[in-house]
């Protein structure tokens, strides 16, 4: 085996192991998403002054579930390397000589273990719960939340790699998370967006992943139709993950 | 002298940290097969100039050559693999095994191998157990485990012996000693003085600067002999000569013999011309 891969699938076997060590945070992990879909549904089918808005939930329970991944996995995923740098662990893969890219690529790839657990449960947990009928949408759909959840690790990497603290980390989650909420299409139609707001839509990764999904469970949209923005969110993972790899610092 | 064999050769290397000078102008040469230590109190420099030479801190100015190669992003990784590098902290996954982390940082090391080396360092025992449920002195151990692991051919040990019984520290030195002697190069930093007879060569670093690089040999030729005489008075008289030369033994022959069997000599330890350089005032300061 190439040696780079091999330190790409140590360093992803090793968090695996790590979360697998720690039931609370693996059940924590798994469990909000379910939750938070599950109160998605208490709140817009139970309580009577949200059904008075005719908002159509089951066109938007999947791409909401999304977003609820994509949050998720971006605040867990920023902790990672701010602790590895504090325990001098970061440190020390680099001292035996792991590549950047190995780590990042070993980073993105054991939590992205996790996001698959995590997509598995949410796309099946809110189909179930909002009795939203799939069919062949079930494959692009998981896809797609996969796809965005691992932006979101590349992405929390990214941040996490060029952070010294997790003072640092912290403000940045408000500050991706709010903006992203608000424009990434669930919220308000991206084409009743402003000009300018519409650009810095583009430029945030979910924007596209948020395409795909709605298009297809509320526009009817086919996955072909979709996948130009499927692709553009792919092309912003590789770039954040080659971008992670250049910023981790601690080494010269 | 070290230009050709040199494992490491550093010149003229310093280091700032803002306003804060950490090595001014700092000369290095460990050779093939050498245990090298580097003495100084603590904020002497050690640590950064340790971290510099492991390829984990870019010094300010001067030149470093590792293996004779000058490190440059595209081999740093390649000469790195060549290094094994102990940290002052353990640095370890506190919630996996022993074993674990040493194969983790030994990038996938052969299970017998690293059970062979956890069982020397007397982690046999323990070698599946969470770091997090072991002693300071067993983290230790897992660590210098990890730094050796690769077979490395220059160790960096930045203070291995820190906060570790006696007898552990021997049983350290025995395989510091028993690694040299297969060839590898030894770079150990300490604050502990004692350890200082274990080395083949001494650095001694104060505020930033090398203000010894020698044997524990030389070190000794400055070694003073102090002679206390207690007079009849009950005063007490101390002078200080240089050890091996004539002054003393004229200085006795000028007692009475009452006199000079009150005399009470002691020849300064390898510790003592240590501590010494440590302290004496740098110039000009």
């Amino acid at each position: 085996m190439p040696e780079p891969l091999r330190d790409v699938l140590l360093v992803a076997r090793r968090v695996v192991l790590q979360t697998l060590r720690d039931p609370r945070f693996l059940a924590l992990a798994l469990a909000v998403p379910v939750l938070l879909v599950l109160l998605l549904k208490a709140i817009f089918r139970g309580v009577p002054a949200f059904r008075a808005l005719h908002v159509p939930i089951d066109d938007y329970a999947l791409p909401v579930g999304g977003f609820m991944v994509f949050f998720l996995a971006y605040v867990l995923s920023t902790l990672v390397l701010v602790r590895e740098r504090r325990d001098g662990t970061l440190e020390r893969m680099l001292a035996v000589g792991y590549a950047r890219p190995a780590i990042i690529g070993g980073f993105v790839l054991g939590y992205g273990a996790l996001a698959l657990a995590q997509t598995v449960l949410v796309v099946s947990a809110t189909a179930w719960l909002f009795a939203i009928p799939l069919g062949d949408r079930l494959l692009p759909v998981s896809l797609t939340t996969f796809m965005l959840s691992m932006v979101s690790i590349a992405m929390g990497v990214f941040v996490s790699a060029a952070a010294r603290s997790e003072g640092q980390v912290f403000p940045t989650i408000p500050l991706l998370i709010v903006p992203t909420l608000l424009l990434c299409g669930v919220v308000l139609p991206l084409d009743q967006l402003p000009r300018s707001l519409r650009v810095l839509a583009h430029a945030l990764p979910p924007t596209y992943a948020e395409n795909v999904l709605l298009g297809m469970m509320r526009h009817g949209h086919s996955f072909a139709q979709e996948l130009p923005s499927f692709l553009a969110l792919t092309a912003f993972g590789v770039a954040l993950v080659v971008a992670a790899s250049f910023s981790v610092r601690g080494a010269r | 002298m070290h230009s050709v064999q040199s494992v490491v050769l550093a010149r003229g290397l310093r280091r700032r940290f803002g306003r804060v000078s950490a090595l001014e102008g700092v000369d290095v040469a460990v050779g093939a097969g050498e245990i090298v230590g580097l003495l100084g109190p603590s904020g002497a420099g050690k640590t950064t100039l340790v971290r510099i030479l492991a390829l984990l801190q870019r010094q300010s100015g001067g030149s470093l050559a590792l293996f004779g190669d000058e490190p440059s992003p595209a081999r740093s990784a390649r000469l790195r693999r060549r290094i094994g590098y102990m940290p002052q902290e353990p640095a370890l996954y506190e919630d996996l095994s022993a074993r674990f982390n040493v194969r983790f940082f030994g990038r996938g090391a052969r299970r017998e191998r690293v059970d062979a080396l956890l069982g020397f360092l007397g982690l046999g025992e323990r070698a599946a157990d969470p770091v997090q449920a072991m002693s300071g002195g067993m983290k230790q151990r897992v660590s210098l485990a990890c730094a050796l692991v690769s077979s490395p051919e220059l160790l960096l040990l930045d203070e291995p012996t820190a906060g570790i019984d006696p007898v552990l520290r021997e049983r350290f030195w025995g395989e510091f000693r028993r690694l040299r002697d297969d060839g590898a190069s030894l770079l150990v930093s300490t604050h502990q003085i004692d350890e200082a007879v274990h080395c083949d060569r001494l650095l001694i670093l104060r505020e930033g600067r090398m203000v010894a690089d020698t044997t524990p040999a030389s070190l000794m030729r400055r070694a003073a002999v102090t002679a206390r005489l207690r007079r009849a008075d009950g005063g007490l008289e101390e002078r200080r000569f240089p050890s091996g030369g004539p002054e003393l033994v004229g200085w006795l022959r000028g007692l009475s013999d009452a006199e000079a069997g009150g005399v009470e000599v002691a020849t300064d330890t390898l510790e003592d011309v240590i501590v010494g350089l440590m302290r004496e005032e740098r110039p000009g300061a």
